[in-house]
């Protein structure tokens, strides 16, 4: 093992519902299936608590790519999951005026026992994220 | 173990980091004394521990002790998901005396060990550890919410499971209604005879329960009901109910403060064909051949069904269970009953050793795949039908017994089977019934389980939280599950599982009150405005309000959180532009501090 932490490029930031994606990931690792590992994830209880200046505070941060995973429409809290969405649109829009590629933020719903929709999602990721680098933000 | 001198941290929160070997599942991958080093250098960490199972108590004691002496006052437990041992570490810091609200987990088995290796893992792991801490450094303590629960349980489905669940928590002292779709109770074991292995009627065990839960004062039953609508949360759910009564339909609700899910399994029906059933009178299965011994009358030395003398009967084993992909037909859903039916072997000996002791003419072949008599008094049975002389052949999966009309044969069918037992060799045994060992299958409740939002898994059987941590628990607190429902279990069983879930809706209600995790929206007095973004942008009605309070000696306008009706979203926390309204618990602030520990890999936040 080093002694000192390599720094992680193009990190991935995933906001994973506490009912649904959170424990999907979980699964996933009982699994002891592999993915990358510049991949973190955040349990949240719903990620309309997210305010849209997270998204862009976390791009400008150096965050390269991020994944809300949520529980869709099956979500416990009832509207939730629309509010969210539409908060997201917004989001998209802005990226457009600030050049960043839409693809950076993708909005997915993860259950408890979906590995290989997991899987899938976060290698996508980390392909996209690996080919564009860091974000760049115009002046 | 390193103590650093709390004076020189920036602020004066102390955060204690453990970081936990799990025996090797974690510092297999982790370099857990590595990440303990790098958690020293964090910002507000004063102590940082390693063990080999923080879950055990000598673990424990290690919070326990540091909370107590007051070197920390923050504690971040990295080690398995927070499903598991949240409520471990939050307990053992109440035991210390402090609230256990102080708490945060890093998830470094699942989410870091499990799935990465080498350096990666263990840099990862540090970086989890330093977003936790980073989020420690701002949770308080908090005071659960309370929230007022009414002593009265719904159990849903009257079989085995639903009766023995509702006497048991009538016997404390908590009003029970039961609620059965059809018009008797009993459920299956309506259609059981003798129940394996202690070979009591199951009539008799079923009149016991009967005559207890029709007498009991506490306990409320409706038959023939459907429930159309389920609301509200813990201590205060309502049901919707219509039941059929002299052709009419009545509709009424019940208020209720937990329900218990007993709504149990059906038997598999063969597909039209399997091993010939459905096509010959003599192909049946199990349920149907527990039927025909319950109402024999045979008094020679020879089973007769339907006037015909049995000779010869072939029993197939794991018959819809155990079903594999490209070998078994699945359903129209595309769906296989890949589990094990786990009944099925210890009722077919016991209906074989009937058969042997009572008819020593009739002959009987049991073709199987794996016997699984798992339980006390189970193996006997195999052992007793050895003695029988059943004859045992094992078949492979790929290939199934086949089952054909015999031509100039004095027997009408001839089965086919590769023994295993016997070197693979190729046998016809010729037969008078066919019986086929079919499994169970949850009864369809997607219905209902969409209604009160509960997790089906992909067996379609009913998820419990975690089997060990917390059995018959769904995750939507106050509902619990018991019986087969939950997954394939013998009567037995059932009555241990609904003994379980009786207690725990009991332990629930028992107080009149229930206390509620305290993640709620809370207002900064001092910061809100009174814009009433948060009123709008809110998701469930009357958890927020905008009221008149004084302040300067003016009236002006705030929000006001209603708490026990708060969801805990944070809907709210997204739109308030003065950040003046945040989740106790899951505050935004919070989240762009890990963000921030994130960025800097872990050391540098």
């Amino acid at each position: 093992m080093s002694p000192q932490a390599k720094k992680q490029e193009n990190k991935i930031l995933i906001l994973a519902t506490e009912t649904c994606a959170y424990p999907g990931a979980d699964s996933v690792g009982q699994a002891h299936s592999t993915y990358p590992s510049n991949t973190y994830i955040l349990r949240v209880r719903a990620p309309v608590l997210f305010p849209e200046s997270f998204y862009f505070d976390c791009f400008k941060k150096g965050i390269s790519g991020i994944i809300v995973m949520s529980c869709g429409e099956e979500c416990p809290y009832e509207g939730a999951f629309t509010a969210m969405a539409k908060k997201l649109d917004g989001v998209y829009k802005k990226m457009k005026e600030m050049e960043l590629d839409l693809k950076r933020l993708r909005l997915t719903a993860i259950c408890t026992v979906c590995n290989r929709s997991f899987l899938n999602e976060v290698n996508q990721m980390d392909k996209l994220v690996r080919e564009l680098g860091p974000p760049q933000f115009k002046k | 173990m390193t103590e650093k001198n709390t004076n020189k941290t920036p602020d004066n929160k102390k955060i204690g980091v453990y970081i936990c070997y799990c025996g090797g599942n974690i510092s297999d991958h982790v370099d857990v004394e590595e990440v303990k080093k790098r958690a020293e250098k964090m910002p507000n960490v004063v102590v940082a521990r390693t063990n080999m199972f923080m879950c055990s108590d000598p673990g424990q004691e290690l919070i326990i002790n540091d909370l107590k002496s007051g070197k920390i006052d923050r504690v971040v437990v990295a080690s398995c998901a927070p499903s598991l041992h949240e409520a471990t570490f939050r307990d053992a810091i109440k035991r210390a005396g402090s609230n256990p609200f102080i708490y945060e987990h890093a998830n470094i088995r699942e989410q870091v060990s499990w799935v990465h290796q080498g350096d990666p893992a263990t840099d990862k792991a540090s970086v989890l550890v330093a977003s936790a801490a980073a989020k420690a450094k701002l949770l308080k303590p908090l005071d659960p919410v309370r929230v007022e629960a009414k002593k009265h349980t719904t159990v849903i489905g009257g079989g085995i499971a639903g009766i023995k669940t509702a006497i048991d928590i009538a016997q404390t002292g908590i009003n029970v209604t039961l609620i059965e779709k059809s018009s008797v109770l009993g459920g299956q074991l309506n259609n059981l005879d003798k129940l394996a292995p202690s070979g009591e009627k199951a009539s008799e065990v079923l009149q016991e329960l009967l005559d207890q839960v029709l007498n009991h004062k506490s306990i409320t039953i409706h038959t023939d009901c459907k429930i159309e609508a389920v609301q509200g949360y813990v201590g205060n759910f309502s049901l919707s109910i219509s039941k059929k009564s002299n052709n009419k339909i009545e509709k009424f609700n019940i208020e209720t403060g937990a329900i218990v899910m007993a709504t149990g399994a059906i038997p598999y029906i063969p597909f039209d064909g399997e091993f010939g059933f459905g096509r010959h009178e003599q192909v049946i299965t199990l349920q149907n051949l527990i039927q025909i011994l319950k109402d024999n009358k045979s008094t020679g030395s020879i089973l007769e069904v339907n006037g015909k003398r049995i000779r010869n009967i072939v029993m197939i084993h794991c018959v819809g269970s155990r079903q594999i992909p490209g070998i078994h037909q699945p359903k129209e859903d595309g769906k296989l009953n890949e589990y094990c039916s786990r009944t099925c072997c210890a009722a077919m000996l016991n209906a074989s050793n009937q058969i042997r002791e009572n008819f020593p003419a009739t002959s009987i072949y049991e073709m199987y795949r794996d016997i699984r008599t798992y339980g006390r008094g189970q193996e006997e049975l195999y052992t007793q039908a050895s003695a029988n002389k059943v004859v045992f052949m094992r078949y492979e999966t790929d290939a199934q017994p086949e089952v054909s009309l015999t031509s100039g044969s004095d027997y009408p069918f001839q089965v086919k089977v590769k023994d295993s037992l016997t070197f693979n060799e190729e046998m016809d045994v010729p037969a008078d019934l066919v019986v086929l060992a079919t499994g169970i299958e949850p009864d369809d409740v997607s219905g209902l389980a969409s209604m009160m939002k509960l997790p089906i898994g992909t067996d379609k059987f009913l998820l419990e939280v975690h089997p060990k941590l917390r059995p018959v628990e769904f995750p939507i607190t106050g509902i619990f599950l018991a019986g087969t429902c939950q997954a394939p279990m013998d009567a037995g069983e059932a009555c241990n599982a609904a003994g379980a879930a009786a207690v725990k809706a009991s332990a629930l209600l028992r107080k009149g009150f229930i206390e509620l995790d305290p993640f709620v929206a809370e207002v900064n007095p001092d910061k809100c405005q009174g814009h009433g973004a948060c009123i709008e942008a809110c998701l469930k009605e009357g958890a927020l309000n905008l009221v008149e309070v004084e302040n300067d000696g003016k009236t002006v306008k705030r929000a006001q959180v209603t708490a026990a009706m708060c969801l805990g979203c944070g809907a709210c926390a997204a739109v308030c532009p003065e950040k003046a309204i945040d989740i106790n618990g899951w505050a935004l602030k919070q989240y762009e501090d890990m963000v921030d520990a994130i960025v800097s890999d872990g050391f540098a936040v």
